[in-house]
């Protein structure tokens, strides 16, 4: 059928008439594509590759030629003082390392447990609870109340609770969940483990668990790039140094650089060579997406997954 | 499973009911926790945004012996005139952050579609694979690492000013003139989210009947129009409901973005800043009274137009998609 089609489909098609199987693009529209894609890549890791690259050059030849795409001098002392005893980063990957696992554990077996619930048809309350996490999805008491409320009563200001708790449980992770249950673990399995006596704990521990390992996966990776990348929540209530997670220690960093540099010339004998490494806080950028980039690959179908029910339901 | 098994499920679901109802609400429990302590618990806060608050601390016997809740309750009521102290920022507010939203809904949607066909069109599939991870990484890239990349391509000794003009002294600044920020704005969303955006029109358009292609280019239709007459016409009901759901949104800005990549330059505020970012900064005034309060309203005026979007954009999501609507 295809072969009958294909001279008035495509003058420039010549030479795929046995890889003609379904109806495809021409080989020259194919190039251009190509062309594109390798062009919108390059637009997309270059910004992250000019922070690499300046992390590795030698702090007088920044200063002095700029931001290059390859380095005039090269140097790795920006690393070696990166996690010196005492650094703020050597804090900074500490908290936000401790936030990102328990932030992470949490979220699975709160996240798990709710959907799990909520995805069982004998559970009277069903409807109840699912609008009790779903209403949270539709209002909220503002940040204004947020702030104070999480500061104040719940007392979690200036602790390293507050970098994770807060994020670990969302009504749009329940639903991903619960959606997983539904489509991935047949109720006829559910309903013979049943029968052979095991409880409901015992049901979704030995079996729904193990057939439920892909979502599981899926809100283990939300969640801890959430807490990875978290800023706002630092911003909001953490004051002393000593809770910063990664990003928030890098933002203070970064601000304070822009403001010396663009104010160095009114603050009289304070020269812009005095002020701190700025190839020390690329690297310090570097070091704070390194590990994601680098393990996103090998995750990416999950979050494939995640995103398909999400970005409908979320 | 046989009929057997019917029957027995049906007696052991009447037996066991009681038992398995309350290892169900023993499951939600934590979830309801945190539910409560973080997201219900500031609801009644948003009442913040109609009293003049001022701190009053608690005196033995006083209801709430926290500072907080005893100076929310007993702050004065003011009725709306914290809404009417916000009148002379509101339009500059509302202008960003449902300008800015608007215009990423629109290049967004050009953007993500056009990869999604792109790649989805592609001849050599294992090399589109490796395009698409290769742009949808942006979406794990936090935006203050944004920022530091921001900051080397446009500061002073940023990339474009090294290249551009090299060894001038009228370097671009950037951080302190307000026609650029819109583009950067626009291309920083763009960067982030072109790859993630593709994700679900790409999981839509592989649903597509191969045979209505076929059909089409046996009709002669060439590549293009079998795009401009097969495929947009299947997709456009997820575009269409995207952008509704999106629209929902509207009043929410990317807070991490508008905040941290303008790095703290006041003399762009009229351009940067959006609600969330004038709440948090009005909420940080600590100094200036009632900061609470003011900052409070905006928080409240935002929520309830937000609530009312989601509301009034499902309504009309649930009546022409019913699958794609939140509830």
């Amino acid at each position: 059928m295809t072969a009958i089609a294909k001279p008035k489909k495509n003058v420039h098609d010549n030479h795929n008439s046995d890889t003609q199987a379904r109806n495809l693009i021409s080989k020259r529209t194919n190039l251009l594509f190509n062309i594109l894609l390798v062009v919108m890549c390059i637009l997309v890791i270059f910004p992250l590759w000019i922070i690499l690259i300046s992390s590795f050059t030698s702090e007088s030849s920044l200063s002095q030629y700029g931001y290059r795409l390859w380095p005039m001098e090269w140097s790795t002392m920006a690393y070696s003082y990166l996690f010196r005893d005492g650094s703020i980063m050597v804090t900074a990957y500490k908290n936000t390392l401790i936030a990102t696992v328990s932030g992470t554990i949490i979220s699975v077996i709160t996240v798990g447990l709710y959907a799990y619930a909520l995805s069982r048809p004998d559970f009277k309350f069903r409807k109840f609870f699912t609008f009790f996490s779903f209403f949270t999805m539709l209002f909220s008491g503002g940040t204004v109340s947020y702030y104070n409320m999480c500061r104040s009563v719940l007392g979690l200001k200036d602790t390293v609770w507050a970098l994770f708790l807060p994020m670990a449980f969302s009504a749009y992770w329940v639903i991903i969940m619960r959606t997983f249950y539904q489509s991935n673990v047949p109720e006829a399995i559910i309903e013979s483990a049943r029968i052979d006596g095991a409880g409901e704990w015992r049901t979704l521990i030995q079996i729904v668990l193990p057939l439920a390992v892909p979502g599981f996966a899926t809100v283990a990776l939300f969640s801890a790039i959430g807490v990875w990348n978290d800023f706002r929540q630092c911003l909001l209530l953490n004051d002393s140094s000593e809770y910063y997670n990664l990003q928030y220690t890098i933002y203070q960093t970064m601000n304070n650089l822009r403001f010396l540099k663009e104010n160095a010339s009114r603050m009289g004998g304070v020269s812009v060579s005095n002020l701190p490494s700025e190839t020390f806080r690329m690297a310090m950028a570097v070091v704070t997406v390194g590990p994601i980039i680098l393990a996103y690959p090998f995750f990416q179908q999950y979050f494939v997954k995640g995103l398909t029910v999400g970005a409908v339901k979320g | 499973m046989s009929q057997t098994t019917v029957k027995k499920k049906k007696k052991s679901s009447m037996a066991g009911g009681r038992k398995r109802q309350g290892a169900y609400l023993l499951m939600v429990l934590p979830g309801v926790l945190f539910l409560l302590a973080f997201a219900y618990l500031p609801m009644p806060g948003a009442l913040l945004g109609f009293k003049f608050y001022q701190m009053t601390v608690p005196k033995p016997g006083d209801l709430f012996q926290n500072v907080f809740l005893n100076s929310l309750v007993k702050s004065e009521w003011v009725g709306l005139s914290n809404f009417t102290y916000l009148l002379k920022d509101a339009g500059m507010l509302i202008r960003n952050t449902v300008g800015y939203n608007l215009v990423f809904m629109v290049i967004g949607v050009v953007l993500q579609v056009g990869l999604a066909v792109i790649i989805n069109e592609m001849r050599n599939r294992k090399t589109a694979k490796v395009y698409h991870t290769i742009m949808f990484m942006p979406y794990f890239v936090s935006w203050i690492v944004v920022m530091y990349a921001l900051y080397a391509m446009i500061s002073a000794t940023g990339f474009i000013n090294a290249t551009f003009k090299a060894g001038g002294a009228d370097y671009i600044r950037f951080y302190s003139e307000k026609k650029y920020w819109p583009w950067i704005f626009i291309i920083a969303q763009a960067w982030k989210y072109t790859g993630q955006g593709s994700i679900i029109y790409l999981a839509t358009l592989t649903g597509f009947d191969e045979q209505l292609y076929e059909a089409g280019a046996i009709d002669g239709a060439s590549k293009w129009e079998q795009f401009r007459y097969i495929t947009l016409p299947q997709l456009m009901p997820t575009i269409v409901m995207l952008q509704i759901l999106a629209i929902g949104r509207i009043f929410n800005g990317d807070f991490d973005m508008f905040y941290s990549l303008p790095n703290g330059s006041g003399t762009l505020r009229t351009v940067t800043q959006t609600i969330d970012v004038y709440v948090y900064d009005t909420l940080k005034k600590g100094n200036l009274r009632n900061s609470f309060g003011y900052a409070g309203a905006a928080a409240f005026f935002q929520s309830i137009v937000g609530f009312v979007l989601i509301l009034l954009t499902n309504y009309i999501v649930r009546k022409h998609q019913p699958e794609m609507a939140l509830f």
